[in-house]
């Protein structure tokens, strides 16, 4: 079985924004970052990052600004804006009911029912 | 200054353009670097570690494009893109960018110059306050009970029933009356006849219109001795006063009188059921018109009052009439009341010719929208790689969709343009092919220019187009992914959807082709049919013109018999004449007037007898016409003159009516407009002659001798060999010598009469338009049916290869193609017969001697199609025929 989880369709953005919470980062770093932090159960496609961090940008929920990265390398840093920290709180909260919801579900005893 | 600031707006979004472009191409870059450098940390070389993070990274282009979806669409850069590449596309294929162009400007310039006359004529408001609340209203005699639509030649009224209407009705705000007079202008220069309105002192008020300069007319002006004073229309003010404002208040000649100006009006006015009138006079009504009620010459107006319909308006006039009937039984016991919206009045005529036209232009905008889909397509199909590959790299199906959007609608555009030029000159052909006397009737279409209203039309009818035509070959192949595209793109199939829409396409161009054609050839025989109607007269070498004699110097019939008898000496003595006679009115010309009649021995209820046209003739008209005599004998001036006992001529239309094969000649006939009036005897049968129009059928009419039924304004006919407008000249310079104060009116030949009439007139224009359009029609199908038949060759090299190799004989592959074909055309022409037996059924009013569903016509329209489409496919059949199946083979 594959170690690794599927993303679910939406998850992404959440992931991204929870990566940038940490502090500034940029593209690379978030994809480490949101291995790091999933414990390398979950892996982003290199490809589908970059529109997803330009779309976060637009909707006004990240902030890119060009920096050094630590092995001396010109790149560009994404960080939180205050709508992206306010985004991923909600977020977040929705996230924890469906969760809580999904597993109450999920646990349910024919005897229960 | 605009041309800069737009320049700077440009430039500015393309820089921002360009840095945003650069950004995202280092950043990206920049990932994979940092990428590769981990890489190179776990021990593989630079390259190594470079080559592997780029496949890692996947479709760096796709990526890429995604990034600048999602940082939101430039919506002006990317149109500009796409003008930028679609410039350069439509550039390197000139044939189609010309063929195409050259299509869209026919469809459009043809539908707008047409549409420019359609809205003049029926769309456009009338020049008055709240015109839809405005009715023109007539007395129907018992012989125009029958007349369909609506459609009254004569528009009258008395004028005590007009002073009845105005007392007892309520559903009338106001009601006005008017008619129309040529008057004599005298002033510095030659004298000239005018056209005047002559009007109650109420009509303008009703119309809701106010002078410009001065004022209206004033109750009271117009009683019989009212005061002397006309409005001026713009033009006229313009022409003879240079537009000075100081002419209120002078004075102009009219007639024998001194006629004061008091107003002027405003130059956007028009009143079409009188045509153009120059002055505007209050009416001074006197004796017979003022008190008799069964004189019926006035037209008459109203305006609705706030919240009345027609149709209380109808039943409240029907019971006036009613009322009016009873009381009045001898004048108004037969008559009824019909009326129509004053717009309906005004166009009722012309309003089905030009719907018909519309439709017909619309038929070829159809085509050419059809073609242009066809051309499309096809150039999708061998573009459909083209488009695969920018799939593969990175072209979202949206921006696939709206480069083709792009390419069609700068095609759209340019033809847009150009079809705005040919519909201004088309729209000037179209005027200018009116005769001058209708177009005189309808003064409304002196502002058919293409406006505002036809420019909105034209961009609109452009859009759809162009949507229409970037859309279907988008979804032809925009569904298709890229590499089944790639994959098969050596197998050269086309999607059976789109064959078949493009099969769809040709055969609806070929079935409208066949129904335009069909509808010219259906006009054409009625306008031959219609020139060919012997009138009954002979035609040839005819002039004719009008002499009003002024009571001043005419006051009685005997001044008026005796210029007549100097004139036509001194004309008989004229070289190249032949012959001069008169008619109280040139047959064909239109108008004339009606008489209500007993025939001794035959009693009819009072008010219910017969009415039939009469005419004032002089004793050598019927021989100069050469309309034969059938009995009896035709007028002499001896026998008839004015002291003899009274005499009448009937037609062979009369005696067969009123008389059912009775010898006419001998009995008596009496006028019963006045008790007074004598029998008077038969003395003759003529022949039929068409009268009030070509397409008339002959009418009833009774003839006096112009020696015992004298009158003031004579039409004299000529028979004069030569050269009409020198044959005219001759006759002014006698008419002056006769009397240096009579002016010529309307001189013409019969042969321009006839032409300028509005029954040819309403069959020549549709006939030339219609052919025009049914021409345009078949050679758009033409070409599209060759450009589909080109291509189906095309795609079908390697088979037919395959079956030359197999000895198949080039006959064999001309039917293989033709049958193709054949079948479209077979198809094509079943529904065009079909829908065109329904839709020539349109036209049935403006046919004459020939039925809408005429065989003949079907058959040989039918015939014309089969072959120009043949003709069509003939040179790809050929080509197809000489395939070189090594080279065909070889090719794939």
């Amino acid at each position: 079985m594959d170690p690794q989880a599927q993303l679910l369709p939406g998850t992404l953005d959440l992931l991204i924004l929870k990566a940038v919470s940490l502090g500034p980062l940029h593209g690379y770093g978030v994809l480490l970052r949101i291995g790091q932090i999933s414990g390398q159960a979950l892996l982003i496609e290199q490809g589908a990052l970059y529109p997803a961090l330009f779309r976060l940008v637009r909707q006004g929920l990240l902030k890119a600004s060009w920096g050094v990265s630590d092995n001396n390398r010109r790149a560009k840093f994404y960080e939180l804006t205050p709508a992206g920290r306010q985004r991923l709180r909600e977020e977040t909260e929705g996230w924890n009911r469906l969760v809580s919801a999904m597993t109450s579900a999920l646990s349910a005893r024919p005897e229960k029912a | 200054m605009r041309l800069l600031d737009t320049f700077r707006f440009f430039s500015a979004s393309v820089l921002r353009r360009t840095r945003a472009e650069d950004d995202l191409d280092s950043e990206l870059r920049s990932h994979i670097q940092i990428r590769a450098d981990d890489l190179e940390r776990s021990g593989v070389t630079r390259r190594e570690a470079e080559r592997r993070a780029r496949v890692e990274f996947g479709g760096y282009q796709r990526v890429k494009e995604e990034c600048r979806e999602a940082m939101g669409t430039h919506l002006l850069e990317s149109i500009v893109q796409d003008v930028a590449f679609g410039w350069r596309v439509l550039r390197k294929s000139r044939g189609f960018t010309a063929v195409a162009i050259l299509t869209f400007a026919l469809g459009i310039g043809a539908n707008t110059a047409v549409f420019s006359v359609v809205y003049a004529a029926l769309l456009r408001p009338l020049p008055y306050a709240n015109p839809g609340g405005l009715v023109a209203l007539t007395e129907l005699r018992p012989t125009e009970h029958g007349s369909a639509n609506d459609d009254f030649t004569f528009w009258d009224a008395s004028y005590p029933d007009y002073l009845d209407w105005t007392r007892q009705s309520k559903v009338f705000q106001s009601l006005a009356g008017f008619g129309f007079d040529g008057t004599l202008l005298r002033g510095s220069s030659e004298p000239r006849m005018v056209l005047g309105g002559q009007v109650t002192t109420n009509f303008f008020s009703v119309l809701g219109v106010k002078p410009v300069l001065g004022r209206d007319f004033a109750p009271g002006e117009d009683v019989p001795s009212g005061p002397n004073v006309v409005v001026l229309s713009h033009g006229f003010w313009m022409r003879e006063f240079g537009g000075d404002r100081q002419a209120v208040g002078r004075s102009i000649r009219l007639g024998d009188n001194s006629v004061r100006v008091v107003g002027v009006l405003p130059s956007n006015f028009e009143f079409a059921p009188l045509g153009r009138p120059e002055i505007w006079v209050p009416m001074h009504i006197s004796g017979d018109q003022l008190t008799r009620r069964s004189l019926r010459w006035m037209s008459v107006l109203g305006r609705l009052a706030p919240g009345a319909t027609m149709q209380r308006a109808r039943a409240e006039m029907n019971g006036i009439t009613a009322n009016l009937a009873s009381q009045y039984p001898a004048a108004n016991g037969a008559i009824r009341v019909a009326m129509q919206p004053l717009r309906q009045r005004i166009v009722g005529k012309v309003e089905r010719l030009l719907l018909i036209l519309f439709a017909a232009v619309g038929f070829v905008l159809l085509i050419a929208c059809a073609n242009i889909a066809n051309l499309h397509m096809v150039r999708a199909a061998g573009r459909r790689r083209e488009f695969a590959i920018r799939s593969a790299l990175g072209g979202g199906r949206g921006r696939l969709v709206s480069q083709l959007l792009a390419e069609s609608m700068m095609l759209a555009t340019a033809g847009a343009v150009l079809g705005y030029l040919l519909a201004r000159w088309g729209t000037n052909l179209l005027i200018a092919a009116i005769p001058e006397p209708l177009l005189n009737s309808m003064p409304f279409l002196a502002d058919a220019r293409p406006n505002a209203a036809v420019l909105a039309f034209l961009c609109g009818v452009t859009i759809l187009a162009g949507a229409v035509f970037g859309l279907a070959p988008a979804f032809g192949m925009s569904r298709r992914p890229a590499a089944v595209t790639l994959k098969e793109e050596s197998r050269a199939s086309a999607s059976a959807s789109r064959q078949r829409l493009r099969h769809t396409l040709v055969v609806l161009e070929i079935a409208v082709s066949l129904v335009l054609l069909t509808g010219a050839g259906l006009m054409v025989q009625s306008l031959s049919a219609i020139l060919h109607r012997d009138p009954g007269f002979d035609t040839r070498d005819l002039v004719t013109f009008g002499v009003f004699l002024p009571p001043t110097t005419y006051p009685k019939d005997p001044d008026a018999l005796r210029f007549d008898r100097q004139f036509t000496e001194r004309v008989r003595g004229l070289p190249g004449v032949s012959a001069i006679a008169s008619n109280s009115v040139v047959p064909l010309s239109g108008g004339g007037n009606s008489i209500r009649f007993l025939i001794e021995g035959r009693p009819k209820a009072s008010g219910q007898e017969d009415e039939c046209f009469i005419r004032d003739v002089s004793a050598g008209y019927f021989t100069l016409m050469k309309i034969p005599l059938l009995a009896g004998r035709l007028f002499d001036d001896s026998s008839d003159s004015p002291t003899a006992s009274p005499h009448i001529l009937v037609n062979q239309a009369w005696a067969d009516r009123y008389l059912h094969g009775d010898n006419p000649v001998g009995r008596r006939v009496r006028f019963t407009y006045s008790p007074k009036e004598p029998y008077r005897e038969i003395v003759g049968v003529v022949a039929n002659n068409a009268d009030s129009g070509l397409d008339a059928p002959y009418e009833p009419a009774l003839f006096l001798p112009f020696t015992q039924d004298a009158n003031s304004f004579i039409s004299y006919i000529v028979r004069a060999h030569g050269n009409p407008p020198a044959a005219i000249d001759t006759l002014r310079a006698a008419l002056r010598q006769a009397d240096p104060q009579l002016v010529m009116l309307n001189p013409t030949t019969m042969e321009q009469l006839i032409d300028q009439s509005p029954s040819v007139f309403l069959r020549r224009y549709p006939s030339y338009l219609i052919g025009g359009f049914a021409t345009l029609a078949i050679l758009l199908a033409m070409i599209g049916l060759y450009g589909l038949i080109s291509y189906s060759v095309s795609q079908r090299g390697r088979e037919l290869g395959v079956r030359i190799a197999l000895g198949a004989q080039r006959g064999d592959i001309l039917r293989l193609v033709l049958r193709e074909a054949g079948r479209l055309i077979a198809v094509g022409m079943a529904v065009g017969v079909a829908a065109g037996l329904t839709l020539t059924q349109l036209l049935r009013g403006l046919l004459f001697g020939v039925g809408a569903a005429d065989p003949a016509t079907f058959a040989a329209v039918a015939v014309v199609v089969a072959l120009v489409a043949a003709a069509a496919c003939l040179i790809p059949a050929r080509r197809a025929m000489r395939t070189d199946p090594v080279v065909a083979l070889r090719y794939e």
